[in-house]
């Protein structure tokens, strides 16, 4: 297994207040380890220290301590090198105010020594992928910020990178522009066997992008693997609520597929599953079968707050 | 690296600047107004003053020294300052270019916005104020416009030192440094009326000798025997190490988390 990051004992610490004697540290003897062609998330709550992680591997901030390779290059003595093979998009990406859309590519393309018909045609290649052909002579500050946010992946797709940090990718987006923003990660990822490092708060976005992730706390991480992995490993799952019109069915719910927990409060019986959105449907076609009817059925997925405090205590 | 692609990331900026120019009106308004409210304040000062030629000349070519480098030098903060404001700091600098890159395409196009201003106001000089621009010659013109690009690229190479370390604080330089350099350099008079501790500054200062150079062919004797060479050797010398000193800056920078801060 090839990686595409390693990063051993990183420290950072950021100094405040009056001559910077004030000292906060952020990351502490940090390890982390990202293969190559895969979609990792690093995933924790605000202040955690997401941003600065990404903004180090990005050569964007420099650590402290540590050694960190990226891409097989050292981001501090290498960084020019590495700068060509990765980019960056944010979640509220900006770029200058009046430059238009095909003016902003062009800007960054030239940045990365690219020129004449190799750059029209990569920029023509990125406006059709992200769909902003009708925005192309728009300036920034007059796009909308779906648009925004596809012109911020287009840009950072803009040398081919190998690997693309994507912080806070869907950020500030309606429900439907991060839904297919999302898509348009997993498919850059499928399509090109990219390797993509995110941050996120959202952890359905994590589970739907991310093939592992990381949990950060105190500067360390915390934990590590896919999302139904830690879920399983700490026990935890989606709730689904079922409410019985006669009283709860006379089941051997331990059978159930995905099942992790259940209990009975007649009428209601809660059942505690693996993945609700993969479980939901043969388990009621299972009740179905055996005769029970159902007044409500309720689904609470997990959030990352439940999950981050149970992998805290 | 090639040559080519130096190039091209060179003219990356140099066309962001041209295309900021065109499209903002401030960077217009810089170009025309204050050059022209400058020319005919001055001017109009000299004739109330019942000056004559010679010293007509030395009085506008302050004027015209201060302008032209501010718009350079402006330019060249510019180039930062829009990345800046934008919050796209860090797109550029995840990119593998650098600060010479940026100061080289930026001066670029500050170079042909002064040479514009330049000539607007030179036009201007002659024909409304009798200011006999041509007396030095075409070579010792030329020599003036050369330190005055130079002292431009020392001075907006510094904004963006200073931009790099401090963030949005150490912006209001990028308007202040020019006329703090040319009141200490002899903006409208000689540095022999300075006090003694801003005239002692002022002999560090590589545009003093500029002036001075231009100057002379007016019948001002300039403080030093080689005021042009002399400016030269300085304004080279500042070049390099606030060229070294922008690099520090943005390593500085890197190390304690302001350009992330200030794409934020």
């Amino acid at each position: 297994m090839e990686l595409a990051i390693q990063a051993q004992g990183l420290d950072k610490a950021y100094r405040t207040g009056f001559w910077g004697r004030q000292v906060k540290p952020v990351l502490q003897g940090l390890n982390l380890e990202v293969p190559q062609g895969v979609i990792f998330g690093i995933l924790g709550p605000n202040g955690v220290g997401k941003t600065t992680l990404i903004s180090i591997l990005a050569t964007l901030l420099r650590p402290d301590a540590g050694e960190v390779v990226v891409l097989g290059l050292d981001v501090r003595r290498q960084a020019s090198r590495l700068r060509e093979r990765i980019n960056l998009a944010g979640g509220a990406t900006k770029f200058i105010w009046s430059l238009t859309v095909v003016e902003n590519l062009r800007f960054y393309g030239h940045l990365y020594g690219l020129w004449g018909t190799p750059l029209a045609a990569r920029i023509e290649e990125l406006i059709e992928l992200f769909e902003l052909g009708p925005q192309r002579q728009i300036p920034f500050d007059r796009l909308s910020s779906g648009l925004k946010q596809r012109l911020a992946l287009a840009k950072a797709l803009i040398n081919t990178p190998q690997l693309l940090f994507l912080d806070e990718p869907t950020g500030g987006l309606d429900p439907v522009m991060a839904q297919h923003t999302r898509d348009e990660i997993r498919r850059l990822n499928q399509v090109t066997g990219l390797t993509i490092l995110l941050t996120t708060h959202n952890l359905r976005e994590a589970e739907y992008l991310c093939d592992e992730v990381a949990f950060l706390q105190q500067g360390r991480v915390l934990a590590r693997g896919s999302i139904p992995e830690l879920q399983a490993r700490l026990g935890m799952g989606d709730q689904l609520i079922l409410t019985f019109e006669n009283g709860p069915a006379c089941l051997d719910y331990s059978r159930l597929p995905g099942l992790l927990s259940y209990q009975e409060r007649p009428p209601v019986v809660e059942l505690v599953v693996d993945q609700a959105e993969l479980r939901l449907a043969p388990i009621l076609a299972e009740l179905q079968r055996n005769g029970n009817s159902l007044t409500k059925v309720q689904v609470r997925e997990v959030d990352l707050e439940v999950l981050y405090r149970e992998l805290t205590h | 690296m090639s040559l080519l692609t130096e190039g091209i990331k060179i003219w990356a900026f140099a066309a962001r600047g041209g295309i900021m120019n065109r499209r903002n009106f401030f960077a217009m308004f810089e170009m025309f107004f204050w050059p022209l409210v400058a020319v005919f304040s001055v001017g109009l000062l000299t004739q109330f003053l019942r000056l004559d030629e010679a010293t007509v000349s030395f009085v506008l070519t302050g004027a015209l020294a201060m302008n032209t480098m501010q718009i350079v030098q402006l330019d060249i903060s510019y180039a930062l300052l829009y990345d800046v404001w934008s919050k796209s700091l860090k797109h550029g600098f995840i990119a593998p270019i650098r600060l010479g890159h940026i100061v080289l395409g930026s001066g670029l196009i500050g170079l042909l916005r002064g040479l514009v201003v330049f000539v607007i106001m030179g036009v201007l000089s002659v024909y409304y104020f009798d200011m006999e621009l041509l007396r030095p010659g075409w070579v010792a013109l030329v020599w003036f416009l050369i330190g005055l690009f130079l002292m431009a690229a020392i001075a907006g190479t510094l904004v963006i030192a200073l931009v790099l370390i401090f963030g949005h604080r150490a912006e209001i330089t990028a308007w202040a440094i020019t006329y703090l350099l040319m009141i200490l350099c002899g903006l409208y008079y000689p540095i022999s009326l300075l006090p003694n501790g801003a005239r002692w500054l002022a002999e560090f200062i590589p545009l003093t000798f500029f002036l001075e150079y231009f100057r002379s062919f007016y019948g001002f004797p300039a403080s030093v025997a080689h005021p042009l060479e002399w400016g030269l050797l300085l304004g080279l010398g500042y070049l390099v190490v606030s060229y070294l000193l922008m690099v520090l800056s943005l390593r500085a920078s890197l190390q304690r988390g302001t350009l992330v801060k200030l794409s934020e």
